[in-house]
Order: C-alpha cells, then structure tokens, then sequence
C-alpha cells in the first residue's frame, strides 16, 4: 500500500493545494477522468469542512490530509482537524442542513462526499474535532499492481 | 472573471477553480454587479470552469434568491456533465433554468 501525508493551515486557499497534491499522488493509478474529478471533489469538501466548519475561519490551525492506495486500486482518504467538531453527525449528514445559514453554504457537502464515495465515515464529538474517512474504489485501474 | 451586459441581461464569465476560496473573491462583486442594475435575466457561464464543489451551489442558490426577490431569471450555461450532477443533487434545477451545448 502507498502512502502520503501532509498537514497545512487551515487558509481557504490551501483548499486548491489540497486538490493538487492528492491528484498527483494519485497519478500513478491512472484513473479514469471522471473519477479523478470525484476524487477532487471529495477532498475539496473535505478540507472545506475543517476550514468553514471545524476552524471557522481561524486561518492558524492545521488540517491533515493522508491518502492512500491499494494494489487493487482502493483509495483512502482521511481529512482531520481538531476544532469545534460535530454534536450531531446524522443532522449534518441530512441533506440541504447547514449550520451556517447565513454565510451561502449549500448544506450539500456531507452529501455530496457520500455520494461520490464507496464508503464515508465520520468520527467526531463537540470540540474534539473532526476525522472523516472516506474509501473510493477505482473501476478502471490499469498500472496500480505495478 | 468576466460580466458582460447585454440589454436587460447581465452575463457573468466564471473561470477556473470554483471553490469556497475563489468564490469569497468574487461573490460581493456579483452581488454589486446585480444589486446596482436588477437585470432581468442573469446568466452563469461555465464553459471555463475546470472544478466547482458544494460552495458553488450555495453561490448559485443564493444569487437564486437574490434574483427572485425581484422577479429576476437565473439561468447555468455551459455545464459539464459533472457539474450538472453535481448541481443537480441539490435539486437546483427545479429553481434555475439551464442551458448550453451539452444539455439543449
């Protein structure tokens, strides 16, 4: 299994590093173009998450981002921070739900990392942060084995 | 970014990477641009967006209601197939019109 790890504050314009690196270290696998778009996609909501909501706007934390993959192309991605968490995880996961009504948010993050995901996990509790981990099967994997 | 004004419509040109961090730089401008004219139509183009996230529906659903407390028309040009997904999970096209190559 290869594996990547980096840590970076948590500044809104990190959130384009995010989505860089992790589609260079995926680059090896040779992924199809749309999944390497859902792959973006989920880091980016991922990272946005510990910036808007763990941080909220605090631009001196640091988020985690490790990725890794399998022979048989299984991806995983862990985003972490450690602010203020959520209290209530099955009311984040609804659709549309937002807790921060005022600043546009569209509430679509959870559903959006779910959807573009094989499996989606959240770990967290008020003010012990937040670790999401995310699994995404790659369907077509031509030079992982190498 | 490029706006563009063509009679009652007002067209904005949105480039690159849309996310939470581009965005926060262009919103207050697109929220001036139609504040100060409240043109009748307002256009998003997105044929040279290369990504967009969750953030960006937000955006779209906001400047929806901005629109619609006027009676102004919002309409998504030139979507990508993921980005159409993606907007579509949200259910935002029952509120905004789209239109483009892909999707006539």
């Amino acid at each position: 299994m290869n594996k990547m790890s980096c840590k970076f504050k948590s500044r809104a314009e990190n959130e384009a590093f995010a989505r860089t690196i992790a589609l260079s270290f995926l680059m090896p696998l040779n992924a199809a173009a749309e999944e390497m778009m859902e792959i973006r996609t989920l880091v980016s909501e991922g990272v946005t998450n510990a910036i808007i909501h763990g941080y909220e706007g605090n631009r001196e934390k640091m988020v985690k981002l490790e990725i890794g993959y399998d022979d048989h192309g299984l991806i995983t991605i862990i985003i972490t921070d450690k602010g203020k968490g959520i209290s209530d995880i099955d009311q984040a996961l609804e659709p549309l739900y937002t807790s921060k009504k005022s600043s546009e948010r569209s509430g679509m993050g959870m559903t959006i990392m779910q959807t573009f995901s094989d499996s989606f996990d959240i770990i967290s509790a008020e003010n012990e942060g937040c670790t999401i981990v995310i699994q995404k099967q790659l369907h077509v994997n031509l030079s992982a084995a190498e | 970014m490029k706006i563009e004004k063509n009679g009652n419509q007002l067209i904005f040109f949105f480039e690159g990477e849309m996310d939470h961090h581009q965005i926060s730089l262009l919103k207050d401008i697109c929220v001036e641009a139609i504040e100060k004219t409240h043109p009748e139509k307002v256009i998003l183009d997105f044929k040279h967006v290369s990504f967009v996230d969750s953030t960006g529906i937000g955006f779209v659903l906001a400047r929806y209601k901005q629109l619609n407390a006027y009676r102004g028309e919002l309409t998504l040009r030139n979507l990508s197939h993921h980005q159409h997904a993606l907007f579509a999970m949200s259910g935002l096209f029952q509120l905004v019109r789209e239109e483009g190559e892909a999707y006539e």
